[in-house]
């Protein structure tokens, strides 16, 4: 099928120079189908726009139909067609570790029970590995991406009646960017956004001036960003969790603290009534008994588990529903830049290049992840640039550069925490350096020894010679690429110290332009396997389980899952 | 000394004892890495996050300050505000406190006499083969952890056989609470099984062994008789001491078997606040526990006492 001009001609004329630039890659090859629509969405085309441009180019019969399953997803479908009407899901969420305050919440538990009643401008639906409107219909940066204006959903009511316009946006945007409060949210948006730059335009729109150009500012106000749901005016943020009112599909019904939650429909959603009557989570303080609740039947989902310790769900195919979500939620093995012998980059080549990663994936992570190349970009960013050659392991390599270096064997020491497979990961980092004559000796501690109090010198995540620490999956790379590797980021556990690197990530988080994403990302990447500042030996995928007789579950890889399409047959 | 001065002398030295206890656990507290407001907000929370926060909550003012704080709401009846759940402490502590005493209290109704009757019936039997069975079977079961025990009951009899719920906080009334909490009871009744038996054979062999059990004997009194009236009573002493103190264990240690059953009781809160800095949380779970093992210790005293004059004098002497 040939390109309509006359059709596509039209539609460029109302379109900004930006979109008809991702208008000239898609015609001209260069942008695939699903990264016009990823890219556009970041944008704020709306659906309707990048539908009639795909079918000008002739792939309509393509359009609306993107993957209801991640890559590799082995079930559950978000289709709702077909749905039964009716019933309570059970599920089984981790413990929320803190009061369900909006600010504060750091926790997976936390932010799942977030995502239940609040809800976000934009959706990262990890499903589609798209970008979707939520409470924002659609949204437009100015030329240079420092100016972001959204325009809200009309018709939106909060749980309490009350209609949701800019003056709640507004307050619950100061109240996260706010330095005096305390806000996790803040660690987004240092730097990004201060409460003075969310400005209401009218009742239905808001603009965001931010402190430098941002061009995946989108995903800073989407679920990804966990905190940011949108609060009528005026909440109290501390009491927030007595009410949790919110506009999402479900109301809270009842929170009992370290024992479970209840929510009922929101018949007067404005995305239409939910198919459940309810939901009802149990809290679990680990892993296993959540597993074993399945297995029992005295719940039908998992809200989000780890590879590590739950076999049982994973060799029963057929048993049980496993949604797979391609994730940025990673491991990064720091080496101190400024200590020897580590202040040599070929001592760092020498530790990456001793790791085995397709044997790591499968023996930590049962195959549910994916090798990294000791650069933050995850396969799952549309902006990570895939022609960068992947390091594999090489022992006579990395005797050699070790050997030119001057440290043919030294001892030293690896401090990590006590989280997941992070203890068996060090232990596996250790034996593949003592193939190349490097001793290690490891540190393993409870997570509150390990980082201490998060600062240089009072830390020894941030201190150690060697330091193994997790992160958890983001939308977009900026937050992994600034804070733990920038000059004085506030996470350089390598103490990597790079002018040329500082530049680089500077022009990466202004781009807007996917292509120009792409080649600095590029330029990125090659520059950190170069100098090796940290290895990251592996992205792992998140994980959703539940029992054949449930559809429509929408879980993301930071831990939310998303019930208005949910259903559960009898 | 009367029996109610000794109980009021006991009382007393018990206060101290939670006095100190208090001080001990709020200074130990301080040398743990990291700060409340960090441990509540992650690592990865930005410093003037951080730095709003442990003022919202006090943790930024002198240790001396903070604690002369938290003694000030004890006086008054009041364990203060927990500062992860941002909720008073009583209520949560107090719910949790009964789930603990529900678990803790089925566990003792069941191995408190097959723990003394194992140990009586090994006694009369020593050096039998059923003496050796008991003292092996208890002694093993003493020391499987009880993450095994658990999940091999959870396998075998909640997903094999399917006879028994292996979530303990399903059940409503006083049956089915009963029925939901059995599977959780037996790790602790395999734990405790052997100290108890092994205290009650011990005490059993040594009273058989005595002069006056070896005149009764000779008086001519049927055996039933002088195990009964003699025997018995004299020893199982020492097996109410270790009963007494392993109520601690009971109500506050049961972190694990907690967790895999599902059940919220104390040790998975007082767990959590050390993890979180939460100190008046950990304050009053320390508090509650200990107070409770000083009840523990001083009716195992007063009964040890009642029953053996000599310890309640002992203080005068």
């Amino acid at each position: 099928m040939g390109i309509d001009d006359r059709k596509l001609d039209a539609l460029r004329s109302e379109r900004t120079e930006l979109e008809n630039h991702y208008i000239d890659e898609l015609v001209a090859g260069r942008l695939d189908r699903r990264s016009f629509l990823r890219r556009g969405a970041v944008l704020g085309m709306s659906a309707s726009v990048m539908g009639a441009v795909l079918a000008a180019c002739g792939s309509a019969n393509k359009t609306g139909g993107s993957a209801t399953q991640a890559g590799g997803s082995s079930s559950s479908s978000t289709s709702s067609a077909a749905a039964t009407k009716g019933g309570t899901l059970k599920l089984a969420a981790e413990t929320p570790a803190t009061a369900i305050n909006p600010l504060i919440v750091d926790d997976a538990g936390g932010l799942c029970m977030l995502a239940q009643t609040g809800e976000f401008l934009t959706l990262d639906n990890n499903l589609k590995t798209q970008l979707e409107p939520s409470l924002a219909t659609s949204w437009k940066p100015n030329g240079n991406g420092t100016v972001w204006t959204f325009k809200l959903r009309s018709g939106v009511k909060f749980h309490n009646g009350q209609p949701m316009t800019a003056d709640d946006v507004v307050y619950t945007f100061q109240q996260l960017a706010d330095p005096k409060n305390a806000s996790n949210a803040l660690s987004t948006f240092q730097g990004v956004l201060k409460p003075t730059g969310v400005v209401k335009v009218d009742s239905g729109t808001v603009a965001f001036h931010l402190e430098a150009a941002n061009g995946n500012f989108p995903y800073l106000v989407s679920s990804d960003n966990y905190n940011a749901i949108i609060v009528p005016k005026g909440t109290d943020f501390a009491k927030w969790g007595k009410t949790m009112i919110g506009t999402g599909a479900f109301k809270l019904s009842s929170f009992a603290t370290n024992q479970g939650a209840q929510f009922t429909a929101n018949t007067s959603y404005w995305g239409g009534a939910p198919n459940l009557d309810g939901t009802a989570f149990t809290f679990y303080g680990s892993q296993q008994p959540q597993i074993l609740a399945l297995q029992g039947s005295s719940v039908d989902v998992i809200v989000q588990f780890v590879p590590s310790g739950a076999q049982a769900l994973l060799t029963n195919a057929g048993q049980y529903s496993i949604i797979k979500l391609k994730s940025s939620n990673h491991r990064e093995l720091s080496m101190r830049n400024d200590q020897t012998p580590f202040t040599d980059p070929r001592v760092r080549q020498a530790i990456a290049y001793s790791l085995d990663r397709p044997a790591m994936v499968q023996a930590l992570l049962q195959g549910y992840g994916e090798v990294g190349n000791d650069s933050p970009f995850a396969p799952s960013f549309p902006s990570t640039n895939t022609s960068v050659p992947q390091r594999t392991q090489n022992i006579a390599k990395a005797k050699q550069l070790l050997q030119a270096a001057g440290h043919s064997s030294f001892t030293t020491s690896l401090a990590t925490e006590q989280y997941e497979e992070i203890p068996q990961l060090a232990t596996v980092i250790q034996e593949a350096a003592s193939k190349i004559g490097v001793k290690i000796n490891l540190k393993v501690e409870t997570q509150s020894q390990y980082y201490g109090k998060a600062t240089f010198g009072n830390s020894d995540w941030l201190d150690a010679t060697m330091s193994l620490v997790d992160y958890g999956s983001r939308g977009v790379p900026n937050v992994f690429l600034s804070s733990p590797l920038e000059t004085g980021g506030p996470w350089n556990a390598a103490h990597f110290n790079n002018k040329t690197y500082d530049k680089l990530v500077a022009q990466y988080v202004a781009a807007v332009d996917l292509q120009v994403q792409r080649q600095i990302a590029g330029k990125i990447e090659t520059l950190l396997l170069q100098e090796t500042p940290l290895v990251i030996p592996y992205f792992i995928d998140g994980l959703t389980a539940s029992t054949p007789k449930v559809t429509g579950l929408n879980p993301t890889s930071t831990g939310q899952i998303f019930l208005q399409d949910a259903s559960i047959s009898a | 000394m009367s029996i109610t001065l000794f109980i009021l002398r006991r009382l007393g030295l018990g206060i101290i004892t939670l006095f100190i206890l208090s001080l001990i656990v709020f200074f130990a507290a301080q040398v743990l890495p990291g700060d409340p407001a960090r441990a509540i907000l992650g690592p990865l929370a930005a410093p003037s996050a951080v730095k709003a926060l442990s003022h919202q909550l006090g943790t930024d003012k002198p240790v001396l300050s903070q604690y002369g704080t938290w003694v000030g709401h004890i006086v008054q009846g009041n364990f203060g505000t927990s500062y992860s759940y941002q909720q008073a402490v009583g209520p949560l502590l107090g719910k949790a406190l009964v789930k603990s005493l529900e678990l803790a209290t089925l566990a003792f109704v069941i191995v408190v006499p097959l723990g003394i009757g194992g140990g009586v019936v090994a006694a009369l039997n020593y050096g039998k083969p059923i003496d050796r069975i008991l003292s092996v079977f208890g002694l093993t079961a003493t020391v499987i952890p009880e993450l095994v025990s658990s999940i091999v009951l959870i396998l075998v009899f909640g997903l094999w056989l399917n006879i028994l719920p292996i979530s303990a906080s399903g059940g409503s009334g006083f049956g089915g609470t009963i029925y939901h909490l059995i599977l959780p009871a037996i790790p602790l009744v395999l734990v405790l099984f052997g100290y108890i038996e092994q205290m009650a054979r011990a005490g059993t062999v040594e009273a058989l062994n005595s002069d006056y059990a070896r005149t009764a004997t000779l008086k001519g009194l049927p055996r039933g008789v002088v195990i009964r009236r003699h025997v018995l009573r004299n020893s199982l002493l020492p097996t109410i001491t270790v009963i007494a103190t392993q109520t601690g264990y009971l109500i506050g240690g049961l972190v694990v078997v907690e967790t895999i059953f599902h059940w919220n009781g104390i040790g998975t809160l007082l767990l959590n606040a050390a993890t979180k800095k939460d100190f008046p949380m950990l304050e009053a779970c320390v508090l509650v526990i200990g107070a409770i093992y000083v009840l523990a210790t001083l009716v195992a005293d007063t009964t040890f006492s009642l029953l053996n004059p000599r310890i309640r004098y002992r203080g005068v002497e």
